[in-house]
């Protein structure tokens, strides 16, 4: 299946739940809205056409306008790629847990839910990953974020 | 390289043996400035640097200096490498479990201020003073082995001249 063969099969049999978004790069990107986002993954694992069967990498976004969550999958069995996202508001961001699915999304979701402060809901294991212990200044993967120490490269 | 000074020995001969007075302050500064035993702290690029240093071509054993895994067996910490917040109570921990006397040598911009990481950064930790006593600082990013080598001797030197009364725990 090519990039283009791939891109029909999904905007064809997924019922509009993933829609193509025109980014101008060579690899297509769909966007999922929150309340198709398990069910959606799941196909995307369980159709035998495709068989995502491997997450290469989850990671949040700050565009400045709203918070984003990019997964990017693979099936090593079809040799396919594919990148989708999920947009959420500033306020009060959360999503389900993607561990459901593919276990791997575990320590990403941990590292996403410290960095950018989007809560991860039936997560198993929500702990901070890699911010020190004693962290109590927020989400520094944040384009508002401040901290005392913190010093930001002048305007060169 | 450095020129030995020589330790005042002044030796009488007495049957059985010799008599020896020389000392105490010369013979333990030459001791302990000849047998830097350091610990293996290479957190980024700075001990890529640090293991060619220790490798063969430049040689750090000829001044003595043997890696040790283990800081109840080091003299000397060589911070190879940017220290994060997170990273920070462990160097501490790790200053702490050697014994008396120990060195700290700072390698490299990111121990001495932070380095690349100064601006735009909040898991840097910006100096490596804020946490150890620092003996040396050894700028660049990441300093060549003639650096280190240098930043070493001069350690050496500081370790030779240093007053046995002057010792206090830091």
């Amino acid at each position: 299946m090519t990039q283009q063969e791939l891109t029909a099969y999904i905007q064809a049999n997924f019922d509009g739940k993933l829609t193509l978004l025109d980014t101008g790069r060579a690899e297509p990107m769909f966007e999922v809205r929150s309340e198709n986002l398990i069910e959606s993954a799941r196909r995307l694992r369980d159709d035998p056409q495709l068989k995502f069967e491997f997450l290469c990498n989850l990671g949040g976004v700050d565009t400045g306008q709203r918070l984003e969550i990019v997964y990017s999958i693979a099936s090593l069995t079809n040799h396919l790629r594919l990148d989708f996202k999920l947009a959420l508001a500033y306020e009060h961001p959360s999503v389900e847990t993607m561990t459901v699915v593919w276990p791997a999304a575990n320590w990403y979701e941990r590292e996403m839910f410290e960095l950018y402060g989007i809560e991860v809901k039936n997560h198993p294991d929500l702990r901070p990953l890699l911010l020190p212990e004693n962290w109590n200044q927020g989400n520094p993967m944040r384009k508002n974020w401040d901290a005392p120490d913190f010093v930001r490269m002048p305007e060169l | 390289m450095g020129v030995i000074k020589k330790i005042p020995i002044y030796t009488e001969s007495i049957p059985g043996g010799a008599l020896v007075a020389t000392n105490l302050e010369a013979v333990l500064n030459f001791g302990r400035s000849k047998s830097l035993w350091y610990l293996l702290f290479g957190t980024a690029c700075c001990a890529i640097e640090l293991m060619c240093t220790g490798a063969s071509r430049y040689d750090f054993d000829r001044l003595g200096m043997i890696f040790r895994a283990s800081p109840r067996q080091a003299d000397l910490i060589i911070a190879a490498g940017t220290i994060t917040k997170k990273m920070a109570p462990r160097l501490r921990r790790l200053y702490d479990q050697m014994s008396e006397p120990r060195y700290v040598i700072a390698m490299g911009g990111c121990t001495i201020k932070g380095g690349p990481f100064y601006y735009d950064s909040y898991s840097v930790e910006k100096g490596i003073d804020h946490i150890v006593p620092v003996d040396i600082y050894i700028p660049g990013c990441p300093p060549r082995p003639e650096s280190l080598l240098e930043g070493c001797l001069h350690l050496q030197e500081k370790i030779r001249t240093q007053k046995l009364s002057e010792w206090q725990e830091k």
